[in-house]
């Protein structure tokens, strides 16, 4: 595979399908062009706390691929980049790319005086929105490139603190969009996914009440560098959650939501259930499901936390969630195998949302097909390709063995 | 969990057909995760449905299903229907369930029969009556009317002639909805063991069923609660109406036909307002076809159906002795009769059964409901459809 | 490096926190012939001075006192063939991390400068490694995922040679009528294409089909391996450069599911055996050839069972659901009942499980099946616990199908080996007790014995080494095709527990590995984790003392033994993680840039005050894939920790030589701290067994310390994870308060 005769590939999405398509080909010789719509590398994956089943963190991982990134001179990335346009050509794609204005350049050395001097604030994107960082600020702590970012639109009018305070010619207010046009010889889209919103499960306290949350703001919640500081508590009032729930197919499985089974819930809550009890471990857990889906060794993820004390697992999807006596939440679910009507309470409760296909603009101008949940489908002839949960419902497992797979088919398509 | 005997399952493909037949057409989808039971407002800690008569419905074990209280105690909201992820419609299984129950506890099983196939037999069903009233009337005044008088429906048939077959059809009714209620009632014993007097049970549960209480729970179908109270409160109008015209001809020798202003009229007029009213929301959701209706079979639109004639007809009839030729009356007032004679006819095995059925299981569900363990609820899970004799 | 030039940046507080007034001086005695200082040394101008130095041939070394490597690394970028690089981390490590203008940051930043030079000096050049690489992948395996790695490889321009044992291509498949539906609207079976994929693999210019044909023996190394096959055609050896092993999955042995009537009854058979009897167009009971009106399907048979396999073998609802399908369509109303734990049919298959569900005559319950009687002819009676029909229930059927789960078609190569090594030392041990230990041992594996598939000619054993219950992988969510065994690449149900779906997509992962490997290989990189780099290791073998340390305990079976247990150095299975120069005592193995050397004379190259300044001294040995990059994020979160510390990178704790330990210890310091990855079953060690080496190793070391009469606490392994920034800096402070209580070390000044 002589890179120099062809064209390079295109991945869109530099989340750990996209990185990995990316980084699988260039380490086989191709030249790769990446590009991720965030200021920062790393999308689902980083902020997560930690994978099931081992229990590890993805920042672990995300060193080495960043390592990896670094080190490939055939890997072009380019961040806070989206695809505009893209029109078939008789060798590939013609793929007009917008570069966000980089108000922050490469000269940026992450030594945070303009940070000190920023007297705007804006909701922090990294973790979901759920604090308050100043305008300009590292994307996060492990955030790849290591370069600051400026929530322009945030600055007070006229302010250039920043800009004044950084000594080495950094940050540039008046930078401008850019764009560029890309020859590609084949494309992979790795966008990725979306969780299914939590407004939109109003009978199950989603969007209503405080302290019904989502599983990926548990898993903010419980990193360190998260809003809490990794402490597991209350929303609504900052306490401690003596009773936690996991609400399991929130949204999934449900043919007025999503039809489809989510493929990573009922792992994501039997670990979050494993955060809770090694941090609370006065914590009562209860896990209301309808069927534990944990395929090959992820099984023994579930027989380690059906064994834990203070843990119990429910065969019966919850119907309401409602305010409940003194602060608490009370839940109305049928435990199928013994046929009662349980009124269950609980201090915190978290909702496994499922996975939504991420397939935006960026996608269509591609002009992919899609099947019938939304998810993106291959299309080899016109070498178009779809890794990772922008595909299928899939764990990090898959999603990589899957993005690896996928390079190949994209050299393929391409032509060697 | 209380810990029984190994109880044995004999699937049948007859019932899962019956059902389907009957408007369970979705229950397979079902992949049982108790969405339904935890949204129905009629549950009880230790009594839930429809989640677990999905499962009878899906491995057709009808003898299971027509023993089981739960499926009257289900009020047909379609709270559950509005929710399951699966879109089984559980409403529509537990409303097959019955239509299933009420054929199979049907004497004589002809007869249940032929009313649950309603969507074939419907010109039997109504065109008998009519007839024979034509008959009837043809033997008794061949239709001769003085056209000068002021019209009177008793010139043309006489009350006498009226009691003289109505009478009897309501003995028959009543035997034939006492046989099968016993059966019903003796086989809900093969449940849980009940307690206490059935009269204190029944009391208390009639009053909910004429206040409409256990439906008033319902959040989806607000609609149809009140459709039902209003034809509920219409019938027993209509009823106590007809009683006190009894009286008013043998004992009052009142003059007939009564004047407007007689309180016996207005009853008899409000009681049609309310019929009205009712038939028409009913009427209005079916034709709208709302979600909660779901499924609607031949059974139920021939019910509803001859219960919307017999109120129309009614109250033409009643105008019709002002405004239109005696003779045309005269033949709007057979139909109406006839209507009267088929609705009264298929009591027992139409949708007006319920009314014996519920009102036995919810007595039987008072009954029982103090110190239930729930596996005692289960005992053999047969797919037979013959009804239970024990 | 002799010329050694230093380039200090004075930028992000460097200059605020320490005072650099001394430091060419102090660069200068320690042999640094240029000294350059910066106020933003990644700016173009500071990179440009550097470059102007390095092409100019003042000097043939840099030392970038500045950030830390992970910061600005592709401006520090250099050609490591032409100039030896050293980074000197002066802001991360110094002036984020500890109090500005205090004697302590002062001393600390001079000790980087110092450690930073006395590593350059010994930094030798990279000279890459050039060979001729076979192209040819061999694909052992000829079901559905060898097909399509043979396909994926030869398409990507790598000659393939597909072996299989077997008669014909297709595997399991051959005998399969329909597939579990793998594309839209997934709600229906799909006829099983194999013949047509079997088709194209024969038809295939690039791809070599041998069937009948096993492999005898592999020597040699990725891109240059020596394949011995036996076939039909007697033997014959070929070069390749790459493996692929899609040997599949065994259904588990039903004969020893008893208990749900196999064997007992002639009409309870598994799916393997009905997706047969479905195949010839038949449904009938093996009893009396009549057409069963009810079959039950009984999930789990023998998966998700300590008893039997402790994992789910994750295809067998979609099976069965399947079975029932074809049933259906082909055989009309029969009843299906499938009793299942837990439904387990992720993604779209959703759908699939509600299409089945409509079908009629399907009838699922969740349950467990405790048992099925009834033999001969007459209807089986299943007995099924937690039903959601009622606590016990039973259920007639005339035909019972067992879901078997899947066994991995693998062999434990490392159990291979010992069970030989256990032999040998059950003949020839030197004592009794060694004999009789040997023996039991050797009885224990005896199971292993003539499982071999590959047969490599691997010091450490002739297979693919496995993590867990017989499946060969190691990281498997990040990375997993990060085998053990350089070159070689599991795929498919072998590599672990997968649908077909799955097991297809892991093929075209395989392929794009194995011509990736070939790629590196002929660029001279190593390939995963440390892709990329061109260094390789050296041994000194006049030294070597035939220990064996070596051979045994590289993770990746680089080295090889001759006769005489010398190694036999492979350089293109070596991933260059330095576990054999910590596993060596001569202290004969080296990398150009990371050598016994190099890094004790850092150690020497620390000034340790004498013990009544009161200023001790703590080593910290940091892997520099998690531990290190962790300490910097606590650095840039402005976390400071404990001045005495001085941290040495370590390419993993697995390199770091006990030799070094001892060095520390007797030049003064007073503790040496080792911080790297978890190890045990979930490992996190990106070298699989580096962190485990290092606890063995050092516990072995306090041994020795005790002789020394010192004391063990001077020497701790911690592990940490690439998340754990927050704890470093206390376990610095534990650490030294420990070292406090202890006391300086009695030999210090010697």
């Amino acid at each position: 595979m002589s890179a120099a005769t062809t064209k390079p590939l295109l991945a869109v999405g530099a989340g750990i399908a996209g990185i990995t398509t990316a980084l699988e080909a260039a380490e086989a010789g191709r030249e790769v062009v990446l590009v991720e719509r965030e200021p920062a590398i790393g999308g689902r994956v980083l902020r997560n706390h930690h994978y099931f089943p081992k229990l590890c963190p993805p920042s672990c991982g995300m060193e080495i691929n960043t390592g990896r990134l670094i080190r490939n001179p055939r890997i072009r990335l380019m961040t806070a980049t989206q695809v505009a346009r893209a029109a078939r050509t008789a060798g590939g794609w013609t793929v007009t790319l917008v570069r966000a204005p980089q108000y922050v350049n490469e000269r940026c050395t992450f030594c945070g005086e303009c940070s000190k001097v920023c007297p705007a604030k804006v909701k922090d994107a990294f973790n979901l929105g759920a604090t308050e960082v100043p305008a300009i600020r590292p994307y996060h702590a492990q955030a790849y490139p290591q370069r600051y970012v400026l929530d322009r639109a945030a600055c007070p009018t006229g302010c250039t603190a920043c800009a004044a305070a950084c000594s080495y010619g950094a940050i540039d207010l008046d930078a401008r969009e850019t764009q560029e046009t890309l020859d590609a010889g084949a494309v992979v889209l790795a966008t990725g996914w979306k969780p299914y919103p939590l407004d939109g499960l109003p009978e199950l306290g989603g969007g209503r009440l405080a302290d019904v949350i989502a599983n990926v703001s548990m898993e903010r919640m419980v990193a360190p560098a998260g809003p809490t500081g990794g402490k597991i508590l209350r929303p609504s009032d900052g306490a401690v959650p003596k009773k936690v729930a996991f609400v399991q197919c929130a949204g999934s499985r449900d043919v007025n939501h999503l039809p489809y089974c989510s493929a990573v819930c009922c792992l994501a809550s039997l670990k979050q259930a494993i955060y809770v009890r090694e941090q609370l471990p006065e914590t009562e857990v209860k896990i209301f499901y309808i069927d534990r889906r944990a395929p090959g060794r992820n099984e023994a993820l579930l027989t380690r936390v059906a064994a834990m004390e203070g843990v119990r697992l429910v065969k019966g999807k919850v119907g309401k969630i409602e305010k409940g006596p003194g602060g608490s939440l009370s839940l109305r679910v049928e435990d199928v195998e013994s046929g009662t009507l349980l009124a269950e309470t609980a201090d915190l409760v978290v909702l496994a949302t499922g996975m939504v296909p991420q397939l935006g603009a960026d996608a269509q101008s591609f002009g992919i097909r899609r099947d019938d949940d939304g998810f993106g489908l291959n299309d080899a002839a016109a070498r178009v390709f779809v890794a990772g949960v922008a595909r299928r419902p899939e764990d990090v497992a898959s999603s990589v063995r899957d993005a690896t797979g996928t390079a190949a088919k994209a050299i393929i398509a391409a032509g060697r | 969990m209380v810990m029984v005997a190994a109880l044995e399952i004999r699937p049948s493909d007859g019932t899962r057909a019956a059902l389907r037949a009957a408007g369970a057409t979705y229950a397979a989808r079902c992949y049982q995760c108790g969405t339904c039971s935890s949204v129905c407002e009629l549950v009880t800690r230790d009594f839930t449905f429809p989640r677990r008569q999905m499962m009878l419905a899906q491995w057709g074990l009808g003898g299971s299903l027509a023993r089981d209280p739960a499926v009257w105690l289900c009020h047909a909201c379609s709270d559950c229907s509005t929710r399951c992820p699966r879109d089984a419609k559980p409403a529509d299984v537990m409303q097959a369930a019955r239509a299933v129950a009420v054929e199979g506890f049907a004497v004589p099983r002809l007869m249940g029969r032929i009313v649950s196939r309603a969507g074939a037999t419907w010109p039997l069903l109504l065109g008998v009556p009519i007839a024979s009233w034509a008959l009837l009337v043809g033997l008794a005044t061949g239709f001769a009317v003085a056209p000068h008088e002021v019209f009177a429906y008793e010139r043309l048939v006489p009350h006498s002639l009226i009691y003289a077959v109505f009478f009897p059809v309501a003995a028959y009714v009543s035997l034939v909805g006492w046989i099968s209620g016993r059966r019903f009632w003796s086989s809900l014993a093969g449940g849980e063991r009940r307690r206490g007097a059935f009269l204190s049970a029944l009391v208390p549960t009639l009053v909910d069923i004429i206040l409409h209480r256990r439906f008033a729970t319902c959040t989806t179908a607000r609609s149809r609660r009140q459709g039902h109270l209003w034809l509920v409160l219409g019938f027993l109008g209509a009823a106590v109406t007809s009683g006190l015209l009894i009286l008013a001809i043998y004992l009052m020798r009142a003059e007939m036909p009564l004047g407007l202003g007689h309180p016996f009229k207005l009853l008899g007029n409000l009681s049609a307002v309310f019929l009205a009213v009712g038939g028409w929301v009913l009427l209005r959701d079916r034709l709208a076809k709302r979600r909660h209706v779901g499924t609607t079979t031949a059974f139920d639109s021939f019910f509803l159906g001859v219960v919307v004639l017999v109120i129309a007809t009614g109250i033409v009839v009643e105008a019709a002795r002002f405004a239109l030729d005696p003779r045309v009356a005269g033949w709007l007032y057979i139909v109406h009769l006839g209507a009267v004679m088929c609705l009264f006819l298929t009591t027992p095995y139409s949708k007006f059964a319920h009314i014996l059925y519920r009102t036995l299981a919810m007595a039987h569900e008072r009954m029982v409901a103090s110190g239930r363990s729930v596996a005692s609820r289960s005992e053999t899970l047969d797919g037979s459809l013959a009804h239970p004799t024990h | 490096m002799e010329k050694m030039g230093v380039f200090l940046c004075t930028g992000c507080e460097i200059a605020e926190a320490v005072d650099v007034a001394g430091f060419e001086a102090l660069c200068g005695e320690n042999g640094a012939q240029r000294y350059a200082t910066h106020p933003c040394l990644c700016s173009a101008e500071g990179l440009s001075a550097i470059r102007a130095a390095v092409e100019g041939g003042e000097i043939d070394g840099v030392l970038i006192a500045a950030c830390s490597p992970r910061a600005k690394a592709t401006e520090f970028a250099f050609d490591r063939t032409k100039v030896a690089v050293e980074r000197v981390d002066l802001r991360e490590q110094v002036a984020w991390s500890h109090e500005h203008g205090h004697e302590d940051t002062q001393m600390l930043a001079e000790d980087q400068l110092r450690m930073g030079l006395a590593r350059l000096k010994r930094v030798k050049l990279v000279t890459p490694l050039v060979e001729t690489i076979a192209r040819t992948v061999l694909t052992v395996g000829g079901g559905r995922t060898g097909m399509q790695a043979a396909l994926a490889a030869a398409d990507l321009g790598s000659p393939v040679l597909l072996v299989e044992t077997g008669t014909r291509l297709g595997g399991y498949l051959a005998d399969v009528r329909y597939l579990v539906p793998e594309r839209p609207p997934y709600d229906r079976i799909v006829p099983n294409d194999i013949r047509e994929m079997a088709a194209r693999v024969q038809a295939h210019p690039g791809i070599t089909v041998h069937l009948s044909t096993g492999v005898e023996r592999i020597d040699g190394q990725p891109g240059q391996f020596e394949v011995a096959l036996r076939g039909p055609g007697g033997a014959t050896t070929v070069k390749v450069g790459a493996i692929i092993q899609a040997t599949g999955a065994a259904p588990y042995d039903a004969a020893r599911l008893a208990g749900l009537g196999y064997g007992v009854s002639p009409n309870v058979i598994t799916t393997l055996e009905l997706e047969k009897m479905l195949n010839e167009g038949a449904l009938q009971r093996p009893s009396d050839g009549k057409r069963p009106d009810r079959v039950a399907f009984v999930q789990c048979a023998g998966s998700r069972d300590e008893g039997h396999l402790p994992y789910c073998s994750s295809e067998c609802c979609a099976t069965s659901m399947k079975l029932a399908a074809a049933i259906h369509r082909d055989h009309g109303d029969v009843e299906c009942a499938i009793v299942y734990r837990d439904l387990r049919a992720p993604g779209q298959l959703e759908r699939f499980y509600k299409a089945v569900q409509e079908q009629p005559g399907s009838l699922f319950t969740r349950g467990v099946v405790t048992g099925v009687s009834g033999n001969g002819t007459g209807p089986l009676t299943l007995t099924v616990r937690e039903s959601l029909l009622g606590d016990e229930v039973k259920l007639h059927a005339d035909l019972v199908v067992l879901a078997t789960g899947m066994v991995p078609r693998s062999a434990d190569g490392e159990a291979i080996r010992a069970y030989v090594d256990a032999k040998r030392r059950a003949e020839h041990g030197d004592s009794e007790k060694v004999r009789k230990d040997a023996a039991a041992l050797a009885e224990k594996l005896k199971d292993h014995a003539g499982t071999e598939i590959l047969n490599l000619s691997y010091r450490q054993g002739p297979d693919l080494p496995v993590l867990q219950h017989g499946f060969p992988d190691s990281h498997y969510i990040c990375f997993p095709y990060e085998t053990r065994r350089t070159g070689i690449y599991a795929a498919g149900a072998v590599h672990s527990p997968m649908d077909a779906a799955q097991a297809t997509e892991d093929a075209w992962g395989a392929a794009m590995k194995a011509v990736q490997c070939l790629a590196a290989n002929s660029r001279g990189e190593a390939v995963h984790p440390r892709s990329g780099d061109l260094s390789i290791a050296t041994f000194a073998l006049q030294r070597c003392t035939q220990c064996k340390r070596c051979t045994e305990e590289c993770p990746f079976g680089t080295i090889n033994e001759d006769a005489k247990g010398t190694p036999e150095y492979n350089p293109l299975r070596c991933r260059r993680c330095g576990i054999c120069l910590g596993a060596c005592p001569e202290r004969i193995i080296s990398f150009p840039e990371y050598s016994i050397d190099a890094v004790a004379s850092m150690i020497k190259a620390v000034e340790v005050p004498d013990a009544d300044d009161e200023k001790p001294r703590i080593l910290a040995f940091m892997c520099e894939n998690d531990a290190l990059p962790a300490l910097e994020e606590a650095a840039r979160r402005r976390l400071t920790w404990n001045a005495w510390m001085r941290i040495i990178p370590a390419r993993c704790l697995g390199a770091v030589n006990t030799v070094w330990v001892a060095d520390s210890l007797s030049t003064g310091f007073d503790g040496v701290l080792l911080l790297g990855c978890q190890k045990g079953d979930d490992y996190q060690c990106h070298y699989v067994k580096g962190s485990e080496l290092a606890a063995r190793r050092m516990s072995n070391v306090q041994e020795t310390l005790d002789r020394l009469a010192l004391e063990a606490e001077r020497l701790q392994v911690v592990e940490v994870a690439r998340d754990d920034w927050a704890k470093i800096p206390t376990i610095f402070a534990e650490f030294a308060k420990n070292i406090e209580d202890v006391g300086p070390n009695p030999y210090k000044g010697f």
